[in-house]
């Protein structure tokens, strides 16, 4: 028993030299609040961060963000993950970021895929967060005014020439940028008509739904059945595209009905699914390389070597559109978001090294930030 | 021995909180830091707080053998109300007693529906589960936003102070432990669940102490919403999403029958509470992933299912 009890103390002393050891080589650990848990986009992600941090001497851990982004919620996943080697936080939502940076005050944050609403937002529940010095900015998912989105979507469907088409979000309290989005879709349509030959109709009001699927009884209202095309700003593929396919199979929507949205998912019957003709016609997802954005800004802000013309702000992604058989088998086989390969990064992680001043001396934010706007993180870099 | 073979299942629980106390005490300063270090114990009370609180005062619905799903939706709706009405008038006051106002009607129609309708009291719970979450949906509608914050000019600091949770809980656990075990409501309570046939031909007024037992919950739960509120000093409309489930889970870890009566005690409360959150803590300490953590208080949950709500002749809980 004597022996037992030594062998599991001196097991005990190694297992904390070696945790010792480790701790010495780490710059310390980067945390990512994730808003997702699982499917392609959560794991590129990871491995891409996982990547980066690697090379970049630090240790990387992940908690899982409440499901609704609730404030409480978030605090609570970031306090029970916290150790005291963490020094800087990935935020994928904003929920609550003003109290976790009262309760973890030497904490650096940056955001990824989130617009940070209720930070940049007057008012906001989370305002207090921009005068916080360790507060560095956020890379949005898709654009920081959702009137860019809904811009953005009636050029899509006027380039198409459809001209019957209905309007699906979710609810503003939620996600503000999709009523903004649906508004000035909803005003550009309306200029558009004013001297179109084709009039674009837009069938019924907007709908909102509150994060449950489409009701099959859509496609039963009336002018649902033979649409050109829903305009999905939620996320039409999980909400959306399955009850329009059932609704096709059940002879309800016109075989040539398509969805445009964004969002993406990698199951193999979706991914055949998306092209110019196909019941997916087209898609706006962020770059998958989108995370490294709010990692060079962490690096330098931990090793003391801020970019010079560093400024606090938000920043759009650039719109990774897959609209065609070529683009998305591009983005399958060539990108790293379909094949879950970092190696396959349109910005690898020697780019990222060298976006950092710690690396690089010349770097700038400037830089930066034209790399994350530029055509080299699109799907068409993939096809050249 | 009888002694152990009578409260086999207060051991179990009370030694599965003794194991995991253990457990984390010498492993967690191998991987880095202890689980006893101040921000540590910090952290470890606000996974507890709201929990312990609400599961306190739940323990007088479960021991009549009965559950109400609705006080995961009456948290957020509280909390949202104090933040609201607070911001409005430039007093918590207000909406605290409104809270405790809507707390007690839904209270007592929870726990007369039963009796007078003869129907399952989760049902008319689940009822107001629904109701609220429309209620909550309407609010965050028309304010257009997702959550709300306190003002600043509100200092709700306190609620996060250490000392503070700890006093909050024990004075909580002395004035339930006794009303229920030095009382008429909680002794009543417990007869009702071991077997309310009897309790009703013994003089017991079934819908007037199930009433009392769901106030009392109905009471703590308004005081777990101001800890909830006071975390972050905000509200959302999913505040207090799921917690009842969590109540559940902590009272059966901590020994609760869930057939409620005679060996129900405050103690499975404090007991599970602290044994699922020193769970949420600890084991991201040992380098468990988030997700994983998941999976294991899942297995735990289960085994403690298992061992303790397991009938004399079958698998399914008691």
């Amino acid at each position: 028993m004597k022996k037992i009890f030594a062998l599991m103390l001196a097991l005990a002393l190694c297992l904390s030299m070696v945790g010792g050891a480790f701790a010495e080589e780490s710059r310390g650990t980067i945390m990512w609040l994730s808003n997702l848990s699982s499917g392609i986009q959560y794991e590129t992600t990871r491995d891409y961060l996982t990547a980066i941090c690697e090379k970049m001497g630090y240790k990387f851990t992940i908690v899982y963000g409440d499901m609704f982004n609730d404030a409480a919620g978030n605090l609570t996943a970031v306090s029970n993950g916290m150790t005291s080697d963490v020094v800087g936080l990935i935020a994928s939502q904003d929920g609550g970021l003003q109290s976790i940076m009262e309760q973890y005050p030497e904490l650096y944050v940056a955001g990824y895929n989130t617009d940070m609403t209720s930070v940049f937002t007057a008012g906001g529940a989370n305002e207090a967060v921009l005068q916080k010095p360790k507060f560095l900015g956020t890379i949005c998912d898709g654009f920081q005014d959702g009137a860019d989105m809904g811009h953005q979507y009636f050029e899509v469907v006027k380039a198409k020439g459809w001209t019957k088409v209905s309007v699906v979000n979710f609810p503003g309290y939620a996600y503000p940028n999709q009523t903004a989005a649906v508004n000035a879709f909803m005003a550009d349509v309306e200029a558009y008509n004013a001297t179109a030959e084709a009039p674009i109709t837009v069938v019924s009001e907007p709908l909102t739904l509150e994060f449950q699927p489409l009701a099959d009884s859509y496609f039963l209202e009336n002018g649902h059945d033979d649409l050109d095309a829903i305009v999905a700003f939620c996320a039409g593929i999980d909400f959306v595209y399955p009850t329009m396919v059932t609704a096709k199979l059940n002879g309800f929507c016109d075989m040539r009905t398509q969805i445009i949205t964004g969002g993406f998912n990698n199951n193999a019957d979706i991914i055949a699914d998306i092209g110019e003709d196909k019941n997916i016609a087209w898609i706006c997802i962020s770059p998958s390389e989108d995370p490294a954005y709010p990692m060079v800004l962490l690096d330098n802000a931990i090793s003391g070597t801020q970019f010079a013309d560093f400024a606090v702000e938000r920043i759009d992604s650039k719109p990774y559109v897959i609209d065609s058989v070529a683009d998305i088998d591009a983005a399958m086989n060539l990108g790293m978001l379909g094949s879950g390969d970092v190696t396959k990064a349109q910005v690898s992680v020697d780019d990222v090294l060298n976006l950092c001043v710690r690396f690089n001396a010349e770097a700038t934010y400037t830089g930066l930030k034209d790399l994350f706007a530029s055509e080299q993180v699109t799907v068409d870099a993939l096809l050249k | 021995m009888n002694w152990l073979k009578k409260h086999s299942t207060q051991v179990a629980a009370y030694s599965g909180l003794a194991v995991c106390i253990i457990f984390f005490t010498i492993l967690t300063p191998i991987f880095g830091e202890s689980i006893w270090s101040a921000e540590k114990i910090k952290t470890l009370m606000q996974n507890v707080i709201v929990l312990a609180l609400m599961s306190v005062g739940a323990v007088f619905v479960y021991s009549l053998g009965s559950m109400d799903i609705s006080i995961g939706r009456q948290v957020g709706l509280y909390a949202t109300l104090v933040v609201i009405i607070g911001n409005a008038t430039g007093s918590l006051l207000w909406g605290i007693l409104l809270s405790l106002v809507i707390s007690v009607i839904i209270s007592a129609i929870n726990g007369a529906a039963g009796e007078v309708l003869g129907i399952h009291p989760v049902i008319s719970s689940l009822v107001f589960q629904m109701v609220i979450s429309g209620v909550s949906s309407v609010i965050y509608n028309s304010i257009g936003s997702r959550n709300v914050a306190l003002m600043n000019t509100f200092d709700v600091s306190l609620f996060r102070q250490t000392w503070f949770m700890i006093l909050a809980l024990v004075v909580e656990v002395l004035v339930v432990g006794y009303l229920f075990n030095f009382t008429k409501l909680g002794k009543n309570a417990k007869a009702i669940g071991a077997n309310p046939t009897a309790a009703r031909q013994s003089g017991i007024h079934l819908v007037q102490y199930k009433v009392y037992a769901y106030i009392i919950m109905g009471l703590c739960v308004v005081l777990a919403s101001l800890f909830q509120m006071g975390y972050t000093a905000s509200a959302s409309d999913s505040t207090g999403t799921g917690f009842e489930m969590n109540v559940m889970v902590a009272l059966i870890l901590g020994g609760m029958p869930l057939s409620g009566g005679m060996r129900s005690r405050v103690s499975c409360a404090i007991v599970g509470s602290f044994t699922y959150a020193l769970l949420s803590v600890g084991l991201p300490m040992l380098g468990v992933a988030a997700n994983q953590v998941f999976v294991i208080k899942a297995v735990l949950f289960l085994i403690v299912v298992l061992l303790t709500c397991r009938k004399k002749t079958g698998v399914l809980p008691r």
